[in-house]
């Protein structure tokens, strides 16, 4: 999905579940404007397995697609192609939404600070609403244990969720990463480190501290599933519960990081990308179809590198997305 | 080595593929189809990549002339027509 700066959305990709909103079942191969919401000002989205989520800048939640989980949070377990909005929080003001494998979360801006919600499926624990694991919930619930916290980001994939406060503390619940049980509830990364971003995979999570440098939590799939001989010896060295720091990134600045199903990708200050993880698909970018198991860095050619401006970078579960924004 | 391991109840039925499909990384669907479950088999493959996850489900539950939710209606056996003709007249009627 694609949110234009004047907040009209666009989507396209797979759509059988009617994901795209676009009124119908269809998969689409190039953008295209999400007619339903033009009324609107979109100022935030998210792309789940097969469900989306969109914010208006009055702070409407609408969603569409698979709803079997319960994850479109309308209250039944019915699918939809054309957004819908969540009348749960039609008195409410949503500041983002966050959509994962099965299960949504919301973000509100409240009078008395941020609140967070769940809904979809909760086996693993993604919903964080209980001690128990919950099987699904078709209408949002609040999730505790953010008590005098105030967050500012979510993120979700697959069956686990990521939030980063304003203090830069990182909290994260749902399946857990690596060899590690699932967290039932949030819980907060015992680390001192700042953190500024984090991107959430299907069995890792990467974080930006504030100065720049990339942590990994889980991943010991990365540059090894092709490879089943090392991907059995890497799952005893790991146990995926403790923030590592990357390697291969001494003394660079990042400034922008992403991550698909299992790869990860950052950008430096420089605005070189660099990649690493699961390489059959093409994803890495680096001209063939093997696993990295450290960054490397990716060619954009010469033409986009010699002009200035941005690079950010996008993972999907098996693609990667490369933006350059040029200044004129 | 199989990338997870997936309860079949955590599966969804796919009335086009007639398979059961979970979600693979790359963006595709693993699938195991019911023959491969009635004989066994616990592997569910991805038809666009090398991974595969291991199906945990109770084999009895898709042993021959069982039904659940997802079979389709058993088919009508020989023996049963046979029993039809038998019944009209006392004896077989062709």
């Amino acid at each position: 999905m694609w949110r234009r700066s004047r907040g009209k959305v666009l989507t396209w990709g797979r759509g059988n579940s009617g994901q795209l909103g676009h009124g119908d079942m269809d998969c689409l191969l190039s953008p295209k404007i999400v007619m339903s919401l033009e009324s609107y000002c979109i100022t935030q989205v998210s792309a789940g397995w097969s469900h989306s989520g969109f914010v208006s800048d009055e702070g409407c939640v609408f969603t569409c697609g698979d709803g079997s989980f319960g994850q479109l949070g309308h209250g039944d377990y019915r699918s939809h192609c054309s957004p819908v909005k969540v009348s749960f929080f039609v008195n409410k003001h949503v500041e983002q939404i966050a959509c994962g494998m099965r299960h949504s979360l919301v973000l509100l801006k409240d009078g008395s600070g941020n609140l967070l919600y769940g809904f979809g499926s909760g086996k693993r624990g993604q919903l964080g609403i209980s001690i128990d694991r919950i099987k699904s919930v078709n209408a949002p619930e609040i999730i505790r244990g953010f008590d005098d916290v105030q967050i500012i980001t979510i993120t979700a994939n697959a069956d686990h969720n990521a939030a980063l406060s304003a203090d830069g503390e990182l909290y994260t619940w749902g399946r857990g990463f690596g060899a590690t049980s699932d967290f039932l509830s949030p819980q907060q990364s015992p680390s001192s480190l700042k953190f500024s971003k984090v991107a959430l995979g299907w069995n890792h999570a990467l974080v930006l501290s504030d100065n720049g440098e990339v942590f990994m939590l889980g991943g010991c799939h990365h540059g090894m599933l092709s490879n089943p001989e090392i991907t059995t010896l890497s799952k005893h060295l790991s146990d995926g519960a403790v923030l590592e720091r990357v390697p291969g990134l001494d003394g660079i600045k990042v400034v922008d990081i992403a991550a698909g199903a299992e790869h990860s990708a950052i950008v430096t200050e420089e605005g070189v990308i660099k990649i690493w993880g699961w390489g059959e698909h093409g994803q890495l970018g680096l001209g063939s179809s093997r696993d990295e198991s450290s960054p490397k860095t990716v060619s954009l050619g010469v033409e986009v590198e010699r002009k200035n401006g941005t690079v950010r970078v996008y993972c999907g579960s098996g693609y990667t997305y490369a933006i350059s924004t040029f200044c004129s | 080595m199989s990338y997870d391991d997936v309860e079949i109840e955590d599966m969804q039925w796919n009335e086009e593929l007639q398979a059961y499909t979970y979600p693979c990384p790359c963006g595709d669907l693993f699938q195991i189809t019911k023959e491969e479950l009635k004989i066994g088999e616990e592997i569910a493959c991805c038809p666009s990549c090398s991974l595969y996850i291991t199906v945990i489900y109770n084999a009895e539950d898709f042993a021959d002339k069982k039904s659940n939710n997802n079979l389709e209606p058993p088919k009508r056996q020989p023996w049963t027509l046979l029993e039809t003709f038998r019944m009209a007249n006392g004896k077989l009627v062709l």
